[in-house]
């Protein structure tokens, strides 16, 4: 029931990411604020200063500047996959302003959820998983079937011919022994 | 103040009846018919909900070693050993690999689960005290 409510997945990188070459997940990044306000000092000060070195480390990311009057300041993050990410950024400071940039940037778009497992692995056998043939004979690769031997009934103990042959063989051997 | 009684008997009576709704139709979303919906009709399917779910955390813990034991018992049963046997027979020599760890090994790595039964049965014929070797431990 808490699993409809509380929702919990796996590891995911999107479309396997890292494997080989890593892309950043971040699409567009726009940048809402007021020219005027006090609320927006961090994020005008934010590009002032830091916007153009981000630009330059990241040509892949795209950045709007929406600049509208009485609005408070926001960050918002468009990923490949789709996802939208608002972050309100009303009255932080510049630099908090930039980790907050930094993070969005090396987020996926993924949502974060409950994670149940910490790891994830696409192969995870390199032996082989279990199959009823793997520890069987290999004899049974070049076998005819109908096979005499296999059709033959599988018994735990002996049948009630062999235990009275069993015997007698104890019974002759005693005799020979007390005969010596 | 002087009359502080009817100060004394105040209580806090908790959120207001919008939020306690609320919160039961979030519980309550993927149920059928009316429990789903309204209010008194759901209340005790959504407390046997959660009572079900309270309980099944800790069956989750037991029905899990229950498999992992099942596992380790047919895996080392098909290179001869019993369940406990194996299980003895690692620990004597230190390996202190856990039951799930060796679920995963006997589906995933059947090749490595094999030597470790054989690193077993060596242990327990090299360790064993009295009786001569068993026919068992001599393949």
């Amino acid at each position: 029931m808490s699993h409809h409510i509380i929702p919990s997945g796996f590891v995911r990188t999107v479309l396997q990411n890292g494997v080989g070459r890593h892309i950043c997940q971040l699409q567009r990044l726009t940048l809402k604020f007021c020219k005027s306000t006090v609320g927006s000092k961090g994020m005008r000060d934010f590009i002032e200063n830091n916007l153009l070195d981000f630009t330059r480390k990241n040509p892949g990311v795209v950045v709007y500047l929406q600049p509208r009057r009485h609005r408070t300041a926001r960050l918002v993050a468009e990923y490949l996959n789709g996802d939208v990410h608002q972050q309100y950024v009303n009255n932080f400071s510049e630099e908090e302003i930039h980790e907050w940039v930094k993070l969005l940037r090396s987020q996926s778009g993924q949502k974060a959820v409950r994670l149940r497992k910490y790891w994830h692995t696409d192969n995870p056998s390199i032996q082989g998983i279990w199959t009823p043939m793997t520890n069987r004979d290999t004899e049974l690769n070049i076998k005819a079937f109908p096979d005499k031997s296999l059709s033959a009934k599988l018994l735990e103990e002996s049948t009630a011919s062999e235990k009275l042959l069993q015997k007698a063989a104890e019974l002759r051997s005693k005799a020979s022994q007390s005969e010596n | 103040m002087v009359f502080l009684t009817l100060f004394n008997l105040a209580r806090n009576r908790g959120p207001d009846k919008y939020w306690r709704v609320q919160q039961q139709l979030r519980m309550s979303w993927h149920f059928r018919t009316r429990t789903r919906t309204c209010y008194r009709i759901g209340m005790n399917v959504v407390n046997k909900a959660l009572m079900y779910s309270y309980n099944g955390r800790k069956l989750k813990k037991e029905q899990m070693k229950y498999l992992w034991n099942t596992r380790i018992e047919a895996g080392a049963g098909e290179h001869g050993l019993t369940r406990r046997e194996l299980l003895e027979g690692l620990a004597r020599s230190d390996i202190l690999l856990d039951k799930k760890v060796l679920s995963e090994l006997a589906v995933y790595e059947p090749r490595t689960f094999q030597s470790l039964t054989e690193i077993a049965k060596k242990t327990m014929s090299d360790t064993r005290v009295g009786k001569p070797l068993n026919v068992l431990y001599e393949k």
